[in-house]
């Protein structure tokens, strides 16, 4: 029990960080980036080369992970969002460049990283054993830093300059705009900021479950179901999204594994009921 | 005359704020009853309402005794109960006709499967929509713009094409929302003949408006409500006497909201 | 163009496609083009599907998950059960139409972006839950299925047993052509029936088409399993020509690729799905030829045409709906 509790709240900390970088660029461009878990992979596999290949140190690799995230996603955000969005009345178009931009990301990772599936060596031995858990070190440790990660996140939303002016810019973006609020620059930094998120996740994670260049898919998924979960737009519906999801997967694996691994199945479905109750998720706006 | 319409202590809160607060007042058939006060008073709460686009947080209306509030809003339209929107509210992409045409729907006694196929059933409510449509918009005046798309309407006649799409429905209670809003002396004069109009082919009337001149010469009786609540009812003459109504309208004027 | 004028084209262009074509593959020995135009006969009707979804106002990005949910119905009604293909295809397309009316319940309400996002999740827990559950057999997916049978009516053939025919790959062409041809022409009945007008107005003002009496959550319902339909049964179609189902043969790519199709071809034109999925489905196989760099070069001319053209190719005569202004 208290292991599916510890595995749950493991899975959730690095979802949730995930759920925030797509809902951070969701609350500021209304643009739901399917090219998430592309960037997670990217970010992956830079840590990948950077420490098991180069064998530097793996905080420094996991930064640089989420340096170039940042990098490419201020580039995608100027000079694809921006002006799509300018130019075109019908949600659509944004939606398809999205999905222009994953699908271009996954060839680029297939390109240079190839199919195979890639790990490093672990950060940390050893595994803690107590009567009912048993958890590897390198777990707690990536646990522990992307918790860290999430406080840090939500401390710089709310009282850093940019953090201000990016909520700002969520909430409102006319009221924004007239307090001076530089709606261009912020909105790249938003979406740069989204994918450092999950640059820095795909980072951490390699450590523990590695990567390959198939996953990208997938990931977006989970985030836009974490995302559906918690409320669109919402920085503690991401959290919660994040969390009930990794609880959920959690359990699912261990309750129905002799079921052959319907999780997803019972997850979309308890999705559905849920959006009956509540569309727009546990605190999501209403937008759009 | 029988009572068609009975509002019974309606009450509608969102959150803390109470929107509408234990109103009760009947219509009467084919009556014009407007229904007025200051803004933020509930007047378009109270409308919703009626024609049940919100659900009370209690309370009840009652359309010839069958409760209404509650439903979903096609089956009270369905019902005889149809609402007009503020605004330009209408299908902006099909033509003036098109637009009255399909506002018939409700009178189809064809099915969906039949209208698909083009059985004679169909057909025929085709003829007729088209007839009728026709003579609704002789009947407001429209028949220049017969064929033009609604988007291209000036003002006035957008609110006239609102009515008409209200008319279409052959509706037995017909709600108007700020039926003379943004018009000049000349187009609400015209608008007025059309309510009587309306009201004239058997249709009772329930309008909210601020035009205080119009609804007095329009209105056979007058519900006023204040920040949520009723507080008067009756002719326009025993209206403009009211105390509490002549309060409610200079008190909103001292003070310093002008929303 | 009178109505007549307008029936003479589709005669025209029906007979040239089921007559015309095969001639010109016969003469030229191409019948490696069976296969493609049969596939994009089958994509532009399961874009069709997306494109009535669109119709009545809503993004649908899962229409992977019915194409492949529908598949595997008629692989798994014709290997385990014996029962004949051509039953399982309309079985297919209501198995869908059912399970999209108990998953459009909750999510029609929903809009833009919010309706997309829950719709890609389903094309790809569909995908999960082909490769979870039992009945489809997993990973190693439903192989083997055997080719249409014949159907006969009262001791007369009206379709032959497609493993007796020298080259089946012509009948399956025939055969999608013809469901093609059938599933374009209900979609413009549709549109332009009352039916049509209805899906309009609530497409463009909901409130006041609910105050004129129209039941938007039935109409909704009813054009999603309409589009749900046309995707299994193009599903189910494309697991008897490639006789095998995985959990890979319709996923978020496909699902998205749909709704580029639809949105290529114009919104506003009934036929615009079957412009769309031949113009991107010939684009992409074009570029087969560029081995690994298809995928990237596909994207970037993808992501070329947003930039260039972001109201899609054709004029769109649906409302443009403003967003919500900046």
């Amino acid at each position: 029990m208290e292991q599916v509790i510890i595995n749950g709240l493991y899975l959730g900390a690095q979802y949730a960080l995930i759920a925030l970088g797509l809902t951070l660029i969701f609350a500021l461009m209304n643009v739901l980036n399917f090219a998430h878990g592309q960037m997670y992979v990217l970010g992956g596999f830079i840590t990948y080369v950077i420490y098991g290949q180069l064998g530097l140190p793996f905080p420094l690799a996991v930064i640089c992970s989420g340096l170039t995230l940042a990098a490419v996603g201020s580039v995608i955000e100027r000079f694809l969002f921006a002006p799509v969005i300018k130019r075109s009345a019908r949600e659509e178009s944004t939606m398809l460049l999205a999905a222009a931009v994953a699908f271009f990301l996954d060839a680029v990772i297939l390109l240079l990283f190839g199919e195979k599936q890639r790990g490093v060596p672990k950060i940390i031995n050893g595994v803690f054993v107590s009567d009912s858990v048993v958890m590897p070190y390198d777990r707690i440790v990536v646990g522990v830093v992307a918790m860290a990660m999430i406080v840090a996140f939500m401390l710089y939303m709310q009282y850093s300059k940019p953090g201000r002016a990016m909520r700002a810019l969520a909430q409102d973006r006319i009221a924004a705009q007239l307090m001076g609020v530089n709606v261009d620059r912020y909105s790249t930094i938003g979406f740069a900021l989204g994918a450092m998120l999950a640059g820095l996740v795909g980072g951490l994670l390699v450590s523990i479950t590695g990567v390959n260049s198939g996953i990208g898919g997938s990931i977006s998924i989970k985030a836009f179901l974490m995302v559906m979960i918690g409320g669109a737009g919402v920085v503690g519906g991401a959290i919660a999204g994040g969390f009930i999801l990794g609880m959920m997967e959690s359990v699912g694996l261990t309750l129905l594994r002799n079921f052959g691994d319907v999780t997803y199945l019972v997850i979309f479905a308890l999705l559905m009921i849920f959006l009956s109750i509540r569309p727009h998720g546990l605190m999501g706006k209403p937008w759009g | 005359m029988k009572d068609i319409l009975e509002i019974s202590n309606l009450t509608k809160r969102f959150g803390g704020l109470v929107a509408n607060n234990n109103i009760s007042f009947a219509v009467k058939e084919r009556e014009i009853l407007s229904v007025i006060g200051p803004n933020g008073a509930g007047k378009s709460t109270l409308f919703k309402l009626i024609a049940s686009f919100l659900h009370p947080t209690s309370g009840e209306v009652r359309f010839r005794g069958q409760r209404i509030s509650g439903l979903a809003p096609h089956k009270v339209a369905r019902m005889g109960v149809v609402r007009t929107f503020q605004e330009t509210t209408i299908f902006k992409s099909m033509t003036v006709r098109e637009n009255i045409v399909i506002a018939h729907h409700l009178r189809s006694r064809a099915s969906l499967a039949g209208f698909f196929l083009g059985t004679s059933t169909a057909q025929q409510d085709e003829e007729e929509f088209a007839r009728s449509a026709d003579e609704i918009i002789d009947f407001l005046g429209l028949g220049a713009y017969r064929h033009e798309m609604a988007s291209n309407l000036p003002h006035g006649h957008l609110r006239a094409l609102g009515i008409a799409i209200g008319l279409a429905t052959n509706p037995q209670v017909l709600l108007l929302d700020e039926p003379f809003a943004g018009m000049n002396q000349e187009e609400t004069k015209r608008a007025i003949e059309i309510v009587r109009g309306v009201r004239d082919r058997g249709i009772t009337v329930l309008l909210v408006e601020h035009d205080m001149p119009a609804v007095m010469n329009i209105s056979d009786r007058i519900v006023v409500l204040n920040f949520g609540e009723k507080i008067a009812e009756g002719t326009p003459k025993e209206i403009q006497e009211n105390p509490k109504v002549i309060e409610a309208y200079l008190g909103v004027e001292d003070t310093a909201i002008g929303i | 163009m009178t109505a007549r004028q307008k029936l003479g084209w589709v005669i025209a262009s029906v007979a040239f496609l089921l007559v015309g074509v095969p001639l010109l593959i016969s003469a030229t020995g191409r019948t490696d083009l069976y296969y493609t135009l049969t596939t994009v006969a089958l994509l532009s009707i399961i874009s069709g599907g997306v494109w009535l979804t669109f119709y009545i106002g809503r993004i649908n990005i899962g229409q992977g998950a019915f194409a492949l949910i529908g598949g595997y119905v008629s692989a798994i009604l014709v290997t385990q059960y014996g029962v004949s293909f051509w039953l399982t295809l309309p079985l297919a397309g209501l198995f869908c139409a059912v399970v999209s009316i108990v998953i459009g319940l909750p999510i029609l309400r929903l809009r833009g972006v919010y309706f997309a996002m829950v719709t890609l999740t389903m094309t790809e827990v569909a995908r999960l839950s082909a490769f979870a559950l039992p009945i489809t057999n997993g990973a190693k997916g439903i192989v083997n299925i055997p080719l249409p049978g014949a159907v006969t009516l009262f001791g007369v053939t009206i379709i032959p047993d497609f493993a007796t025919l020298t080259n089946p790959r012509l009948a399956f062409y025939i055969t999608s052509v013809v469901m093609m041809v059938v599933c374009f022409a209900f979609l413009y009945r549709l549109v332009h029936s009352r039916v049509g007008k209805i899906c309009q107005s609530l497409q463009q003002n909901e409130e006041l088409a609910s105050s004129i009496g129209v039941n938007i959550t039935y109409m909704r319902i009813l054009a999603f399993a309409v589009s749900s339909f046309l995707g299994g049964i193009g599903g189910a179609m494309f697991a008897a020509i490639a006789q095998s189902m995985y959990p890979s043969s319709f996923g978020v790519q496909d699902s998205v690729n749909f709704m580029l199709n639809c949105f290529l071809g114009g919104l506003g034109y009934v036929l615009g799905p079957m412009l769309g999925t031949f113009v991107l489905y010939f684009g992409w196989d074009l570029l087969f030829k560029t081995g690994d760099f298809q995928l990237l070069i596909y994207s970037s001319i993808l992501i070329v045409l947003m930039l260039v053209l972001p109201n899609g190719l054709l004029s769109i005569r649906l409302p443009v709906q403003k967003r919500a202004s900046l």
